[in-house]
């Protein structure tokens, strides 16, 4: 069931756009579901047999499973569908954030200023260029990205996000949608006690669903997040603020941060890597080596690589590079990404990669477990808004 | 430069998505009938809901009856409050073509996009 945002920046949808979003909900469940096990069913009895029939082998990655299986009405019912599911969560919200967008604004800059519970603060840079990555695309069907602005102080792109996103993840990220933050601190910290970082950066933050649990898994040190776009990092702030929560946010490109070199002791990110142009990847990794202090720690949350998945894993995951407006997400998944580490100045012998179960699904003890156990295979579950789902991580000590 | 607010004075924020729209299907148009069908649904949906508390209320307060129902459906007033209702929801079940005529529209040239294989 949708879990809708709670916190102080909650918009209140009339009974109908409410059904809407819950109606919503359950139709990514079936598609995501319903849809994606029937299409797997046709694959697996009829496109890849007839696939070996004629080729004498199976595909061997996820273009060839794509070639053969487009031209399968299935394909194109379930393509359609989700196109069209994706574009109509954010429909199913923009009625209610576009009534409230005033007092929205009104409420975010209060508690903004606020110093009452929480003492972040907000930097919005003057002449702040918004990467064409960013500005020119509609990133995931979202309509207008994380950047585009509805005159001074607006924060509809942020509310439009958070509220997006609490129907797109259908229960899956908990009730703060921060469970891949919440989950993965919780797993660093089991399994590396010693590791105490006094300042932290979150990279591509948005509305810092996932940069809260660092500051709360860390309560004394300076936690700070960076995104490009200004509705999104003045909506984080406003909602910090209201939750209690300290931390730092700027509008910012990862690409180029700014900050001190050997500034910070952890820099994250996640979700984020794969919106990020193949030109701008090595910048990010070398920005964020450069900022680590030596011991620090770089982890990025991202879907699994290709090469650790199998074709049809890897067809399905990539379909959101050409249909879902995600043009870097493949290119992303399919780099080596010890190599992208090597090429950052991090050492081979220091990248790690893990896979971290949901604590909203399998529980605080299963994550401490594993976090113990240390497992990084990725699989069929890795990434995938299901039951068992888990999330894949890698990154390096500096 | 930052993205120019796509509609600043009357407070409407954009629906559509900007740039090239994936099409699946070969014949015309039946990539928006799949798309009138969803929203179709999901408005279909909300009538239920909506009726299904309506019935619920009801019958733990006995509030009314059948005939009251039809003579409220039959009113002057009710049904002058229903047409606004009923243009709103017209255009969210073919807003895919609403979306097609913005379009037309928009200023917006699109990061290049990887073509399907």
């Amino acid at each position: 069931m949708t879990k809708h945002v709670t916190h102080d920046l909650r918009i209140e949808p009339t009974s109908d756009e409410l059904a809407r979003q819950d109606f919503m909900s359950n139709m990514r469940t079936y598609v995501l579901h319903d849809l994606a096990n029937g299409m797997r069913s046709l694959y697996d009895k009829k496109v890849e047999p007839a696939f070996k029939r004629k080729k004498k082998r199976a595909p061997k990655d996820g273009v060839e499973v794509h070639k053969a299986l487009k031209d399968e009405t299935y394909f194109k019912f379930y393509s359609s569908m989700r196109c069209n599911t994706q574009e109509m969560v954010f429909r199913s919200v923009i009625p209610t954030v576009e009534r409230n967008q005033q007092e929205l604004k009104t409420k975010a800059k209060a508690f903004s200023k606020s110093t009452r519970k929480a003492k972040g603060t907000l930097n919005i840079p003057k002449g702040f260029v918004v990467p064409r990555s960013v500005s020119a695309l509609d990133v995931h069907l979202m309509p207008g990205n994380y950047d585009t602005e509805y005159g001074k102080d607006d924060v509809v792109q942020g509310a439009i996000y958070d509220n997006g996103i609490s129907v797109f993840s259908m229960g899956f990220f908990g009730d703060r949608l921060d469970d891949i933050g919440r989950s993965i601190a919780m797993f660093i910290k089991t399994r590396y006690p010693k590791f105490n970082p006094e300042r932290i950066l979150d990279m591509g933050c948005t509305v810092g669903h996932n940069t809260l649990p660092w500051a709360e898994a860390f309560p004394d040190a300076e936690t700070h997040g960076i995104d490009a776009g200004a509705p999104v990092v003045r909506y984080a702030h406003g909602r910090a603020q209201a939750e209690g929560t300290t931390v730092h946010f700027h509008q910012g490109d990862a690409e180029d941060p700014g900050f001190e070199d050997e500034s910070f002791d952890l820099i994250f990110s996640s979700m984020f890597l794969h919106e990020v142009s193949p030109k701008g990847i090595p910048k990010v990794f070398k920005h964020a080596h450069r900022l680590l202090k030596p011991g620090g720690l770089m982890l990025h949350m991202e879907l699994p690589p290709n090469s650790d998945l199998p074709a049809y894993e890897r067809f399905y995951l990539d379909w959101d590079s050409y249909y879902n407006k995600e043009p870097f997400y493949k290119s992303f998944r399919d780099s080596d990404l010890v190599a992208v580490c090597r090429e950052a100045g991090f050492k081979k012998k220091d990248f790690v990669q893990f896979v971290v179960p949901s604590i909203q699904g399998a529980g605080v003890k299963t994550v401490k477990v594993a976090a113990r156990a240390g497992k990084s295979k990725a699989d069929s579950d890795t990434g995938r808004f299901r039951k068992g789902v888990t999330w894949f991580c890698f990154g390096a000590w500096k | 430069m930052a993205t120019a607010a796509t509609n600043t004075g009357n407070g409407k924020i954009r629906q559509s998505v900007r740039g090239k729209k994936s099409k699946f299907f070969k014949a015309e148009g039946v990539d928006e009938l799949v798309s009138v069908c969803m929203t179709l649904a999901e408005e279909l949906w909300v009538v239920k809901e909506r009726l299904a508390a309506v019935e619920a209320l009801n019958a733990k307060e006995r509030l009314f009856s059948e005939k009251d129902l039809d003579r409220m459906a039959k009113s002057e007033k009710f049904r002058a409050a229903m047409d606004g209702e009923s243009r709103a929801f017209i255009d969210r079940v073919f807003f895919v073509l609403r979306e097609q005529a913005e379009e037309l529209d928009a200023d917006f040239k699109e990061y290049p996009l990887p073509d399907a294989p």
